[in-house]
């Protein structure tokens, strides 16, 4: 996968949108993967009656993948995350597609690295998480 | 206000033990899969190895799957109700959690072999008045290095009780 050239950005450009919408199993394998234990996002009953919310909760972190990823689905493989900023401004349920998507806030001229904003919405149109992300060039000596 | 109380302020002077992570070919495919990670040096070792890479490489977020196995992986009877580890929950009057936002550097890459270890401090408690009441902030951070002591990651963590 070819390598965006930072160079050709400049702020205000947009990361294409991409579309998650996790189901159950692919919350599932979230918190097995991370032995989070967390029955938010497994156990309805408990959910709704504990918690009060009206469904299962996708994660804030798998949340925070999803930015990440739709950048890096963007950018390319030579570029990898160097900072990530995220917070939560509304919750995301099972069921909820997610967009996600940015802008580009700044490069550097040298083209090693770029900052973005990256957001995720809902297909009903709440933001549920806004994040900052610098990327920079893979360097060989971190190999 | 007033809904940490003494009792609380006094819980979140506490120490939390540091932990190891030997980081397995499986663990990075179980994580990139679960993210739907699209890079192959997550899947296959020969496209890692290509890209410059000594084995497997794990997503760049990969840290927190080192961070809940250190401190989630326990007895099942140190877990609260909810299923959180007790150890990290404060005594207030509630305990409903959510995720509340998360800031992270990264140093470098972690590859299939490496033995992460990461320290984990209680930054911070403060509380603020939310739509539907008082809300708690618990802050976290979390360092990680490699077996050769480079520094890996740095995380900070906040969680919310509402």
């Amino acid at each position: 996968m070819n390598t965006i050239d930072v160079r050709s950005l400049s702020p205000g450009t947009e990361v294409p949108v991409q579309t998650f919408t996790p189901g159950a199993v692919d919350l599932f394998m979230f918190s097995a993967s991370a032995w989070l234990l967390h029955r938010i996002h497994y156990d309805l009953p408990f959910t709704t009656e504990h918690d009060g919310h009206p469904g299962l909760l996708i994660h804030g972190p798998l949340q925070g993948a999803y930015l990440v990823e739709s950048a890096e689905r963007w950018l390319g493989h030579g570029l990898r995350l160097s900072s990530l900023e995220y917070r939560h401004l509304a919750p995301a349920y099972l069921g909820d597609s997610l967009d996600c998507g940015g802008t580009v806030v700044d490069i550097d001229q040298d083209g090693g690295t770029v900052e973005l904003d990256l957001w995720a919405r809902t297909g009903a149109g709440t933001t549920t998480t806004t994040g900052r992300a610098v990327f920079s060039v893979e360097e060989r000596g971190e190999r | 206000m007033g809904v940490i109380t003494e009792e609380a302020r006094a819980w979140a002077q506490r120490d939390y033990p540091s932990h190891e992570f030997t980081v397995t070919t499986h663990d990075i495919r179980r994580f990139a899969t679960a993210i739907g990670a699209s890079n192959p040096i997550h899947f296959d070792r020969e496209a890692a190895v290509s890209a410059g890479f000594a084995d497997l490489v794990a997503p760049t977020l990969f840290t927190y799957v080192v961070r809940m196995h250190a401190y989630t992986l326990i007895d099942p009877s140190l877990l609260e109700e909810d299923g959180s580890p007790a150890d990290d929950v404060p005594p207030l009057s509630t305990k409903r959690a959510m995720a509340g936002g998360v800031s992270i550097e990264i140093e470098r890459r972690i590859v299939a072999g490496d033995v992460i270890t990461v320290d984990k401090r209680l930054t911070d408690m403060y509380e603020k008045e939310g739509r539907s009441g008082p809300l708690v902030f618990v802050e976290f951070e979390f360092r990680f290095r490699n077996q050769r002591g480079e520094p890996v990651a740095t995380e900070r963590f906040t969680r919310i009780y509402r």
